[in-house]
């Protein structure tokens, strides 16, 4: 397990610094100029010279990396070109607006997911499972920013049960932040719930057709018996990775539902700074998210053991 | 007896509850806008999300463009000069700063030399460039010696750049910036909102009419009028799009405001690229635009159809909405003269980021068509627009608005990313500017408009409509925009909400 755990970190590293070697280069090749987007079209190019000096912007890539990388490893991943805040700060600021939503979305995702695609498969080729078919292949095919403008309407301007956006931080009541995020949570988890399901009942359905569920039935165990404990524990490998990818894919996700719901969240915190080319903040935020979804990753496969416990990491 | 007696006091209480909460008008208001600011800096940005917060709100200017775009006093009460080359300006007694104290003739100086400083990194500082000596007489007078003769004078100390701040204050600019406004920075929570409470100090009694105004940032147009159909906010200010209004006009919760802005859209054409240097092309273009019909399918019919540079709320704006009129067949017979009778490619970029770029785009191209042009339309973020477009001129036709007041200047520079490159326009508005005499400036500027309209250096579409949606009982919005300023101290509740 030591080895296994030291290898992950080894790899880790390498594909945290390949990360922020892409983002680094990605954001400088882009045209556009910070200087610019700062001081807008009627500016005097002497300033923006001055500027862009100031900024460090005038140093060689090369160097500017060096510089960017060596604060990042002490942890100070440099300050905000349009906010003039360390980065750090301004990360950890969103973080309360977005993690509570991924992991809602993600707790609504499985909560929803799970159990309609094992009651999909029991149901196999019956009334249930098309509909549960159709349903997910709705909920694929609608885009998040559009049922998240469905929700607002139905839920905040119709019932007027939720606010139709904004976020007015913890504060003032757990119940008011989740509030704030239940329908942006919804809506963010719906098309990832939809994945799911579909990923579910198939897993469900390879297992059900294994030797050892046909003789747990011969034996006469009840039905229920049979899924729940051989059947879904069985199917869990395959459903627990499309989980792990689906916790990535749902912070990327973030970025267009916190504009929609006006959530100050890391997604909009990372639109904002890409179209003013914040760069500090635009590689911190991509460096975070990665470092993230590697971690996800490295859950994933711890979890396989706790599934399976043939699986051993040594 | 008693009976009667607790029921006249019941009576009583509940007809003075009544009447507490009819004469009670709320004391707060939230507003919407699309952007955030960058920074409350407006020494240090030129972003209109900046002056919509921060300008004549929470800090002001000596003198101040009014509803009508007229230069009114402000902290100054008056001004005077006799040669037009020294403005002396007496300013108004007992104004205080939001930290307290008294606004001094020291502070404008400070304020002034520190623009003018290329080391502050303002962002205008070619409007402090005709600024010779800056003279303190007394603690409530101060003399600016000009170079030259310089007209803009007034304006640019008006404009935002030009607010007056404490020195003590400079470090704070960027995020809690300190003025003599009617409302002090109390809370910006970056990404959603920022809070701003009234400065119980304001020079000018009654002033503003709410305690507090808290700006939420929601970019998204459906987002925002979700916002307000739910009632989470009472005003949207900027951001929602020219097809809400005819919904929100049938809504009896809302009062629309549609008015006039400083924002001229135009349709930029590469002076230096063939073949729009050929003015017959380039009137041909224009000719063969249809302006009503683009305001009409891109904004909803919202938007006044413009035909020089000039915007209606300029005091020298002369209407030449018609000067170049739509007709097809006499762009045919110009391209043909031009060399062109079977029209030319061309790519149209625009920068999505403003939506009526692209639609406008989409009308424009169906538009050219029928006339033999064939323009294929290319999207491009708006750093690259910046970059590409704005900086290196690397474009044939683009669409844009441009907000800024009194920007004719731009086609007197032939390095401007239109290209438009003509020594007698370049001289005229020379002139222009060193001119004094009212009567002799405008018709200047009526010269320099006419000679847009007919050289054609771009197409002149329309006039970017102001939209503001607001609850009913919500009054005291201006009607037009000369300045990209919400000013909010004269918007307050009428009814209860």
């Amino acid at each position: 397990m030591r080895r296994y755990v030291v290898r992950r970190v080894a790899a880790f590293a390498v594909t945290l610094l390949f990360v922020s070697v892409l983002v680094f280069v990605v954001v400088r090749v882009l045209p556009g100029d910070p200087a610019e987007l700062i001081l807008g079209t009627e500016r005097d190019p002497a300033t923006a010279e001055r500027l862009r000096e100031s900024l460090g912007l005038n140093r060689p890539l090369a160097v500017q990396y060096a510089a960017w990388l060596g604060g990042a490893v002490r942890g100070d991943l440099g300050t905000s070109i349009q906010y003039d805040v360390p980065v750090g700060r301004l990360i950890v600021s969103r973080l309360p607006v977005t993690l509570p939503l991924t992991l809602l979305a993600a707790t609504f995702m499985i909560a929803v997911a799970v159990p309609l695609g094992v009651y999909a498969a029991t149901r196999y080729r019956r009334g249930a499972d098309y509909l549960a078919m159709v349903v997910s292949q709705l909920g694929i095919a609608v885009p998040s920013f559009w049922s998240g403008l469905l929700l607002i309407l139905f839920f905040s301007v119709y019932l007027g049960w939720f606010r139709s956006g904004g976020f007015d931080g913890w504060a003032s009541g757990v119940w008011s932040g989740i509030k704030s995020l239940l329908l942006p949570a919804v809506a963010l988890g719906l098309f990832q719930a939809a994945v799911l399901v579909r990923a579910t009942r198939s897993a469900v359905l390879d297992v059900m057709r294994e030797d050892f569920v046909r003789t747990a039935r011969a034996k006469g165990l009840p039905e229920r018996r049979v899924i729940a404990l051989h059947t879904l524990r069985n199917a869990m490998i395959p459903i627990v990775t499309v989980i792990g990818l689906q916790l990535g894919q749902l912070m990327a996700g973030s970025i267009v539902l916190e504009s929609v719901f006006a959530l100050p969240g890391l997604g909009r915190l990372a639109l904002g700074a890409i179209s003013a080319r914040d760069l500090p903040v635009v590689q911190g935020v991509t460096l975070f998210v990665a470092t993230t979804i590697v971690f996800i990753n490295f859950a994933v496969d711890l979890a396989y053991a706790f599934v399976d416990p043939r699986i051993k990491y040594d | 007896m008693r009976r009667t007696v607790v029921v006249l006091v019941l009576a009583a209480l509940t007809l003075g509850m009544v009447a507490a909460t009819a004469a009670q008008a709320p004391r707060a208001l939230v507003v919407q806008t699309g952007t955030e600011p960058p920074g409350l800096d407006l020494t240090a940005t030129p972003a209109s999300a900046t002056a919509a917060v921060v300008l004549y709100n929470v800090q002001e200017c000596l003198v101040k463009v009014d509803e009508s775009g007229k230069i009114v006093p402000w902290l100054a009460e008056r001004w005077h000069t006799s040669d037009n080359r020294n403005y002396t300006f007496f300013l108004k007694k007992g104004v205080r700063f939001h930290n307290g104290r008294e606004l001094k003739a020291a502070d404008v100086k400070f304020v002034v030399e520190r623009a003018m400083n290329p080391e502050t990194k303002h962002p205008y500082p070619r409007y402090y460039e005709a600024i010779g000596d800056i003279i303190v007489k007394d603690d409530y007078t101060i003399t600016f010696s000009l170079k030259a003769p310089t007209a803009n004078f007034l304006l640019n100390m008006a404009r935002q750049g030009s607010v007056i701040y404490p020195r003590e204050a400079v470090d704070t600019l960027k995020s809690a910036p300190v003025g003599t406004g009617p409302f002090t920075v109390a809370e910006w929570v970056r990404g959603d909102r920022i809070v701003l409470k009234r400065f119980a100090g304001y020079h000018t009694k009654g002033l503003p009419r709410v305690d507090q105004v808290t700006f939420r940032f929601i970019p998204d147009p459906n987002a925002a009028l979700a916002a307000l159909k739910a009632g989470d906010i009472d005003a949207s200010l900027f951001g929602l799009g020219p097809e809400h209004v005819a919904d929100l006009r049938k809504d009896g919760r809302f009062e629309v405001i549609v008015g006039e802005t400083t924002n001229d859209v135009i349709m930029a054409m590469n002076n230096s690229r063939k073949p729009f240097t050929d003015v017959r092309v380039r009137r041909a273009v224009t000719h063969a635009i249809n302006k009503a019909d683009v305001v009409k399918l891109a904004m909803f019919g919202l938007g006044r159809v413009i035909g020089s540079n000039v915007d209606p709320l300029n005091p020298y704006f002369v209407d030449l909405a018609g000067a170049v009129p739509h007709d097809p067949a006499k762009a045919r017979k110009l391209l043909t003269e031009a060399g062109y009778p079977n029209g030319f490619e061309a790519v149209l970029r625009v920068a999505p980021q403003y939506y009526y770029t692209v639609r406008a785009g989409e009308v424009i191209v169906d538009q050219l068509a029928k006339v033999g042009v064939k323009v294929k339309i290319e999207q491009i973020e708006w750093g690259q627009w910046l970059s590409r477009v704005w900086k290196e001129a690397d474009y044939d036709l683009t669409i844009i608005g441009h907000a800024e007041a009194w920007d004719i200047a731009n086609y007197a520079n032939a390095k401007y990313y239109y290209r438009y490159d003509n020594p007698k326009f370049q001289e005229l508005f020379k002139q222009s500017e060193v001119t004094l005499d009212d009567k002799a400036r405008r018709q200047q500027y009526a010269q320099m408009q006419r000679m847009l309209a007919d050289e054609a250096p771009v197409v002149f579409l329309f006039i970017h409509p102001r939209l503001v949606v607001a609850k009913k009982g919500v009054t005291g919005f201006w009607k037009d925009l000369p300045i990209p300023s919400a000013n909010l101290a004269e918007v307050g509740w009428t009814a209860p909400k």
